[in-house]
């Protein structure tokens, strides 16, 4: 899928995913998160799972946008789940009182796929 | 008694800085043996203070040092600028400030996550914030 | 593997400033060099007599328990005594001394025991020195010898605390394991039985280690049993909320089981919320709750 900056967006299924391994700064931050939006208005996806099993450290900037992006792809109607946070970077945050609410989160690129589809799945049935 | 072993001056003149200086203190910090939880603690703390030099200030720098007490080894991080300074400290220290621009939580959280924490700030002075942290038994 | 000098930061600067405080000049080690002739003829009677002495108290015989070691120790002893005639005193002199406290440290033998046998060597030397040099020269040689002995014992009890710290370092540890006995109930559910106060350090333990467990094992639900916590206050209470806090963050749900009435009448009269995880009385109900979470329920096994 095209994407400006370095971090790649796969599609799987109704679902997005991309994986962030390098620094969220400045203009990488700004590039991904366009680039996560444009794809979701390409693909009219519903789920999004931004996997950070290879971020050793997420300072609230990072936290912030990674929050930002999820708030943003919900008004466009896709949920977003952030998966694969390592020990130490939730440890971190929850010291600093950064709670990441509103944020869903699960274990890893697995789970946070199947926690979609099923959510995908409950809402086909109640409509 | 704290000595300092060796230190290393960074300085933060652009936004990319924040990860060198970020970089230098994971570096350290796992070659003197500080555990995961402890070495993330200490590089997300140099990642909210580098920056906050950045967009407070427009730039500054960090003096990164490697201490001793002669039984365990320290790091402290000293950040230095000369921008407007904060008026209201302990509003800062107690988080108030949430803007979108990350003062506040970032610098009340810092003081969470290390051993010692010393902020030093005048309006229209500059700040100036040391950090330690050491490595645990 | 560091050396024991770089572990305690002992640099050459460090030497230059303790060297200038114990007076330890040039002159002093050119002194002891020349020396060394005597030291060589006395070397194994003031070594004899120096084991005669620890052998003959019970505090110190109990190092030192078959020949074996006793004849280990003397060769060792002998290098010791050498060294303090060979006119160095550089870094590698220094590392060869905090072995020496470190060893101390290793089986046990306190510094008041090593301050004492050092007692007994400069009284031995004092001896050896009045009865064979001039007047003025035994002096002089006395002097220099007491200023690289109490150095040693400076060196060793450096190196002896250090050590100390860090054996105390490896109990905490396993103190740290012991109160936090993370237990795999099922696939992907582990329990913590939390026992005893919790204070913010034990506090952070806790979450570290559930954090890692939760991780090691994917784990889905973790369970916190809080019956044996003695005391439920808002400070418990908050750093509950936290661990809950850090296991969703990486995917996992907590429950919280084990709520005495006495616990429950606390957290609504302190006005603390925890609505954020699941509460129980018992730990059985807590499982359930679990095993519904991950879809499974327990059914009776036929036999």
């Amino acid at each position: 899928m095209n994407a400006h900056g370095p971090i790649p967006i796969l599609r799987v299924g109704s679902n997005l995913l991309t994986t962030v391994h390098i620094d969220l700064h400045d203009t990488v931050a700004e590039a991904f998160q366009q680039d996560v939006l444009l794809a979701i208005e390409r693909t009219g996806a519903t789920g999004l799972v931004i996997d950070i099993t290879g971020l050793e450290e997420v300072d609230t900037y990072v936290a912030r946008i990674l929050a930002d992006t999820g708030r943003m792809a919900k008004l466009m109607g896709a949920q977003t789940v952030v998966v694969g946070m390592r020990p130490e970077v939730a440890a971190t945050l929850i010291r600093m009182g950064y709670m990441m609410e509103g944020v869903e989160t699960a274990l890893d690129v697995d789970e946070g796929l199947t926690l979609l589809i099923e959510r995908q799945a409950k809402k086909r049935r109640s409509t | 008694m704290v000595e300092t072993v060796q230190s290393w001056e960074v300085p933060i003149a652009r936004e990319d800085d924040i990860v060198l200086v970020r970089r230098k203190a994971r570096a350290l910090a796992q070659e003197r043996g500080f555990d995961a939880f402890a070495a993330a603690a200490l590089t997300t703390a140099a990642s909210e203070l580098a920056r906050n030099v950045w967009v407070h200030a427009g730039g500054g720098k960090a003096i990164i040092e490697e201490l001793t007490d002669g039984y365990r080894t320290g790091i402290r991080m000293t950040f230095v600028d000369e921008g407007p300074g904060i008026t209201d400290v302990e509003r800062v220290l107690q988080g108030g400030f949430s803007t979108a621009r990350s003062l506040g939580l970032g610098v009340s959280g810092t003081r969470r996550l290390v051993e010692e924490f010393d902020l030093q700030t005048a309006p229209g002075r500059g700040t100036r914030v040391v950090i330690v942290k050491w490595t645990r038994f | 593997m560091r050396t024991l000098r770089t572990r305690l930061g002992f640099d050459q600067r460090e030497l230059q400033s303790r060297r200038a405080f114990f007076d330890i000049q040039d002159e002093d080690l050119a002194r002891l060099a020349e020396l060394r002739e005597l030291a060589l003829k006395h070397m194994d009677d003031i070594n004899e007599e120096f084991y005669t002495h620890l052998l003959s108290h019970p505090e110190t015989k109990r190092f030192f328990p078959d020949d074996a070691t006793i004849r280990r120790v003397k060769r060792l002893q002998r290098e010791y005594f050498l060294g303090l005639f060979e006119g160095r005193c550089d870094l590698e002199y220094v590392e060869n001394r905090l072995r020496v406290g470190a060893a101390h440290e290793q089986i046990g033998m306190s510094p008041r025991w090593y301050i004492g046998a050092y007692r007994k060597y400069l009284s031995q030397l004092l001896d050896r020195f009045t009865n064979e040099l001039p007047v003025g020269e035994g002096r002089i040689g006395y002097d220099s010898v007491l200023k690289l002995i109490m150095f040693d014992m400076s060196l060793a009890i450096d190196a002896y605390i250090a050590a100390n710290l860090e054996t105390l370092g490896r109990h905490q540890a396993a103190i740290r394991e012991l109160s936090t006995p993370v237990i795999k109930v099922q696939d992907r559910i582990l329990l913590l039985p939390l026992i005893g106060a919790i204070d913010s350090q034990r506090a952070q333990q806790v979450m570290e280690t559930v954090l890692l467990r939760v991780i090691e094992e994917k784990a889905k639900v973790m369970i916190i049993d809080i019956a044996g916590v003695p005391v439920v206050d808002t400070k418990v209470a908050d750093h509950l909320m936290k661990t809950t806090a850090a296991m969703r963050l990486v995917g996992a749900q907590t429950i919280l089981t084990g709520i005495s009435a006495q616990v429950a009448r606390t957290i609504i009269q302190l006005g603390v919320d925890i609505s954020a995880m699941p509460t129980l009385a018992r730990l059985q109900d807590g499982i359930e709750l679990a095993l519904s979470m991950l879809g499974q329920q327990i059914t009776k096994a036929s036999t």
